[in-house]
């Protein structure tokens, strides 16, 4: 009897710890382009990765650094539970009803298509400028990438496995708990892997609006006042916020989804 | 053999599925197709690729509504043609080995094995044990933590079958349990099932369309025709059991046997 998994070899595993240093050479060689751009731009136009670094590290010890990512993550945050858990649970409520499920199909593509962009002037004319407004603003973006991952989920349930447990006696509750909860799983981790850095830089979209506080405000106020540091320094903190976030979720999503063949047997 | 009363009766069942658009009425896959089973009978039925073997089961399994006939399973009237009435299983009385293996891929070996047992609160000391058992006689044990991507196709069909043996059903339906598997993998399989089936006999309806599979395991073959499907033809396998599958196609009147069913089936 063969099994599919085996330890990968010594050679795999020596050519594995390559990864790490490829990175550090490819962060390094982004940070020389970089450089390359502000020496040859000026530093106006692009501010150096050293300036950068001493902005970052004086609004760190001034603790608006802190103020500031805390408001946008806030935002994020609240927005993407409100919105992406509607979004996620919807499939599963319209799963029990096909009929409804297809009648409100036009109106969710029209509701997707409606760009929200153009409608985040009425959400602070609506909730004012601030918190509230940007926490709408990102629920209505990650609402439908969530809906349509869970939807993906849904429709790919495996009817026989479903046929296999109605024989074996399980519940109509139990099939939807096991099979079509662990069906969309990976659906939805996929939905979320999109849509958390779409949530922060949906917040950040929001504060470049209107806002008193937050990172988009910091990189709205630093540009009107063509100071291009803060302009640079702010994308940075934001990019490392949604980095972090994308590293915490692929370990949630490493430990939840262990069963799957594709996480487990891809070598490079 | 077949003296005892059926356990499951089969009268004039038929079926066809719902038109397609533009077309008045669907092909019959199923025509008046009529059979008995005993208790603890081995009954194989074989017949051409298509003929609507799985669309038999899949009714007997109640998976899937009759357009027509009857099933009695101890005498009671348990076939239904309304859809929304299908009761899959019959409260765990009929199981159900499917052609695919149709482990949950979340599941650990174990896990699959023992949900039937579960799902129906009969998971006990006595019923691990039982499972400890099979598992044995299948050559899983130290593979119970193992997911299914992690395990050879002919592993995922050994645990496939006890899953269904586990909980032992009155009556068990196989559809081409070994269809997908290599010729040593299917034989070795074929052995497993019969031994596991002379420790405690169980009415099977084995459906395959490999004739020799179809004599070698069963007490009684059912020729079916093609679609739609009805029974063409019988023969009594009077080769005693216990059987080595090894020796079998040497025996006498298998080959004649052999012969006869594959002229049945053109």
């Amino acid at each position: 009897m063969s099994i599919a998994i085996a330890r990968p070899l010594p050679r795999q595993r020596a050519r594995r710890r390559l990864i790490p240093v490829g990175r550090l050479a490819l962060g390094i060689a982004v940070l020389a382009l970089w450089q390359f751009g502000t020496v040859t731009m000026g530093a106006e136009w692009l501010p150096g990765p050293a300036d950068v670094l001493v902005r970052i590290w004086r609004i760190t010890i001034s603790g608006q650094l802190f103020h500031d990512t805390a408001v946008t993550f806030w935002e994020a945050a609240v927005g993407m539970a409100l919105g992406g858990a509607a979004g996620a649970i919807l499939p599963f409520a319209l799963r029990l009803s096909p009929r409804l499920m297809s009648a409100l199909d036009p109106f969710i593509s029209a509701a997707f298509g409606l760009p929200k962009l153009a409608l985040a002037p009425l959400f602070i004319l609506w909730f004012g400028i601030g918190v509230p407004a940007k926490i709408v603003f990102v629920a209505s973006i990650v609402f439908f990438l969530m809906f349509y991952n869970g939807l993906a989920g849904i429709m790919s349930v495996d009817p026989k496995l479903v046929a296999m447990l109605r024989v074996a006696g399980a519940s109509g509750w139990f099939v939807s708990r096991e099979v079509v909860w662990n069906t969309a799983k990976p659906f939805l981790f996929a939905g979320l892997k999109i849509a958390l850095p779409r949530a922060l830089s949906g917040a950040v979209v929001g504060e470049f609006i209107a806002a008193d506080s937050g990172l988009g405000w910091y990189i709205q106020n630093a540009r009107s006042l063509n100071d291009t540091t803060g302009v640079v320094a702010g994308a940075v903190i934001v990019t490392v916020l949604v980095v972090g976030v994308n590293a915490a979720l692929k370990r949630v999503q490493a430990r939840s989804l262990a069963w799957r063949p594709v996480a487990r047997d891809m070598t490079l | 053999m077949t003296t005892a009363a059926p356990i499951l009766e089969v009268k004039g069942l038929a079926k066809r599925f719902a038109a397609r658009a533009g077309e008045a009425q669907s092909p019959l896959i199923l025509a008046d197709l009529s059979f008995q089973v005993a208790d603890q009978e081995f009954l194989t039925m074989v017949g051409p690729s298509g003929a609507g073997k799985s669309t038999l089961l899949n009714i007997i399994a109640q998976v899937d509504s009759a357009s027509d006939g009857e099933i009695y399973f101890r005498g009671d009237l348990i076939e239904s043609t309304d859809a929304a009435a299908l009761n899959p299983g019959w409260n765990c009385q009929i199981g159900y080995v499917t052609q695919d293996d149709n482990l949950l891929p979340w599941r650990t070996l174990i896990d699959n094995v023992t949900l039937p047992l579960k799902l129906q609160g009969r998971y006990d000391d006595e019923a691990a044990a039982r499972v400890e058992a099979l598992l044995r006689a299948t050559n899983l044990t130290g593979f119970e933590r193992y997911y299914p991507h992690e395990l050879s196709g002919g592993m995922r069909k050994r645990a496939s079958l006890i899953r269904t043996l586990a909980y032992d059903p009155p009556i068990i339906l196989m559809d081409e349990p070994f269809g997908a598997v290599d010729a040593q993998t299917r034989a070795q399989l074929q052995q497993d099932l019969l031994r596991l089936w002379n420790y405690g006999r169980k009415t099977i309806i084995f459906v395959t369309h490999d004739i020799g599979e179809a004599i070698a395991l069963g007490d009684r073959v059912l020729v079916l025709s093609r679609s739609p499907a009805k029974v063409i033809a019988q023969h009594h396998v009077d080769i005693a059991r216990p059987r080595d599958l090894g020796n079998l196609y040497k025996l006498d009147g298998f080959g004649d046997m052999f012969e006869a069913v594959r002229q049945q089936i053109q």
